[in-house]
């Protein structure tokens, strides 16, 4: 997590990644990853957020040795990162985006390579393949080549060939790009399962892979981490708690309605998309008795309730919030 | 500590490096270019032995053999084996696939280097040997010639070092220039002149076709020489089968038939007799050296 600047003593933490300062700059022109000091607790699932081209694969391209930082270090498990440290780089399974595989290899023999560079030997290295092949649900490929693989097959093998020298921290960068709704939703699971025994970074710029998986997050904008926590300590940062009521009726009773809410004190509303109401709670006012108060009022006009929405994503909002006081303060940063 | 366990301690560090050597060399031989080339060159080499059988004695036909590998046109196939594997696209997925593993990027490239050796010395010894064989073995309407066994297998052993280094040149400049198309045009470049290159250092020696030319001395050397028996047969049968080859490649080759040189030049003054396979032998294998080091230094300092 972030050494946040005045925030007093911290409680200890065995940490799997640590950055100081870790700054890249490619060719003198372009700043990927712009001064990070980063701390990832051990026995978590760490997701690093950011829009595209934010640095999200630089920094796992830094800690995995394959570039070298300009300014600053990295360590992993307490060892210094860099292209020859082979004792990190055997602590870490590594997933990259849409991974490039040997077409003319079949999946054995592709994982059984990847066990040998693991310096497994071969009565721990061939059930341990024949298990994974299974779990990624490969079993029935496997006297297919590799070249004939679907994205999502793909995929599953390289997930599988983040596991096979069973490390203790799994590096995915977008590990759902490209997957169909039943292998993401067996991914999001596969890690969920793996986080519990395992430190798990997932880079994406997917929120609902976030929400629905991390324990902690940082967000990467322009190089830069501009906030890492837990997921509670994101959703706190909205300025303000809000619901979404879907209604149905006349669009201009929607308005009256918006009206009389507004006459309620730390209450907020106005007509959104469709026959929505944006309803605004202040920080003061407790969420429950709030509530009760509008839907009262919808209660006495002629609308009817179809659905109460929490808030539209409350880390999305919060990671939209984060990004946009970056923008407005990235000079003073 | 006993040796068992250090074999075995040995043998599970190496075990990375042995598997990628493994699938390179099975890459390699997967591929196109490489089953393109052996069966060219078998061809080439037959065609080469069959069209100077009742011509040539012994060792001007072996050197004859050997002139494609030293001279023409099998340095560009080489080249382009060597430059391969750290350039291109195949950079990246090398570093998505393999050195993002517990391997060491020294050992990496040393092993694919060593899988590009190993496989050109393959190509070249499973054509050469048995055509060889056949050329010293069977009775054909020429002198005879006191080819020896030593000297045949200095002769190939020359012939793998040409290759060893082409290979390690290819390997440098695409690890430095990135670009395997750009790199495979620059070695064009250098390795097309390299005799003039060397003769303005007057390192004539180590050229490709001085090598050639020396070849049939080479061959007739015995394993130890008895004292004040040694005559080095140079006679103008090779001299002039050296030069018939030569044209016979013309057409394609950089290599012309030698022209008069104002001084005496290399060959007119004999120095190939004094052919020394310790010099040759560090005229080569120094240079190779130095070119997988600077190849590994590079590719360390590199961003993947």
């Amino acid at each position: 997590m972030a050494t946040q600047p005045g925030t007093g003593e911290k409680p200890k933490m065995k940490l799997a990644i640590r950055t100081e300062h870790l700054t890249k700059i490619y060719s003198q022109r372009l700043i990927a990853v712009n001064d990070m000091n980063l701390e990832v607790p051990q026995g978590s699932v760490f997701g690093l957020l950011g829009p595209n081209g934010a640095g999200k694969t630089t920094m796992l391209r830094l800690l995995l040795g394959l570039q070298r930082p300009t300014a600053g270090r990295a360590e992993v498990f307490g060892k210094s990162c860099g292209p020859n440290a082979v004792g990190v780089r055997s602590q870490i399974g590594y997933l990259p985006t849409n991974p490039r595989l040997p077409g003319n290899l079949r999946p054995i023999e592709y994982l059984d390579l990847l066990g040998k560079l693991s310096r497994l030997p071969r009565q721990v290295r061939k059930p341990r393949i024949s298990a994974l092949l299974r779990a990624v649900g490969l079993l029935g490929a496997t006297d297919q080549r590799i070249q004939t693989f679907s994205t999502g097959m793909c995929t599953r093998l390289g997930l599988a060939a983040s596991l096979v020298g069973d490390p203790p921290l799994l590096l995915w960068d977008e590990p759902t790009a490209g997957l169909d709704p039943t292998a993401r939703r067996f991914t999001l699971d596969l890690i969920r399962e793996l986080g519990k025994t395992k430190t798990v970074v997932v880079a994406t710029h997917i929120l609902s892979d976030i929400d629905q998986i991390c324990d902690h997050l940082g967000v990467m904008h322009e190089g830069r981490m501009i906030f890492t926590g837990s997921m509670q300590d994101m959703k706190k940062r909205l300025r303000r708690d809000g619901f979404s009521l879907e209604l149905e009726g006349d669009a201009d009773n929607i308005r009256l309605l918006a009206n009389e809410v507004n006459n309620l004190e730390g209450i907020d509303a106005h007509p959104g998309a469709g026959q929505a109401l944006l309803v605004r709670i202040a920080n003061e006012r407790g969420r429950s008795r709030a509530l009760a108060e509008v839907l009262k009022l919808i209660d006495a006009s002629n609308l009817s309730l179809q659905a109460v929405h929490s808030g539209q994503n409350a880390t999305e909002n919060a990671y939209l919030q984060l990004l946009q006081e970056e923008e407005a303060h990235g000079f003073h940063r | 500590m006993d040796s068992t366990d250090k074999t075995s301690k040995l043998g599970t560090r190496m075990m990375p490096y042995l598997a990628i050597l493994q699938h390179d060399m099975r890459a390699l031989w997967a591929s196109r270019l490489v089953r393109l080339w052996l069966a060219a060159t078998a061809v080439l080499t037959l065609m080469l032995a069959l069209a100077n059988w009742s011509q040539f004695q012994n060792a001007p036909l072996i050197a004859s053999l050997l002139f494609p590998y030293l001279v023409f046109p099998w340095f560009f196939v080489v080249v382009v084996l060597g430059v391969g594997p750290v350039s291109g696209s195949r950079a990246e997925a090398l570093a998505d696939g393999i050195l993002s593993r517990p391997v060491s990027r020294c050992g990496y490239l040393i092993a694919a280097w060593f899988a590009r050796v190993v496989l050109v010395w393959s190509v070249y010894l499973v054509v050469v040997v048995p055509v060889i064989a056949l050329v010293t073995l069977a009775k054909r309407p020429v002198p005879e010639d006191t080819v020896t066994v030593y000297g045949i297998a200095t002769a190939l052993f020359v012939g793998g070092l040409v290759l060893t280094f082409l290979v390690s040149l290819g390997f440098l400049m695409g690890t430095l220039l990135r670009k395997p198309l750009l790199a495979v045009v620059v070695l064009i470049f250098v390795w097309y002149p390299i005799s003039l290159i060397l003769s303005v250092f007057s390192l004539e020696e180590f050229s490709p076709i001085s090598l050639c030319q020396a070849l049939p001395t080479q061959l007739r050397q015995p394993w130890r020489e008895v004292e004040g028996s040694v005559k080095v047969n140079t006679n103008k049968l090779d001299m002039n089968a050296f030069s018939s080859l030569s044209n016979f490649f013309s057409v394609l080759s950089p290599t012309k038939p030698q022209p008069k040189a104002a001084k005496p030049d290399f060959f007119e003054s004999k120095k190939f007799a004094n052919f020394s396979l310790l010099r040759v032998t560090l005229g080569y294998g120094l240079p190779t050296l130095i070119a997988v080091v600077l190849a590994t230094l590079s590719f360390y300092w590199r961003d993947l």
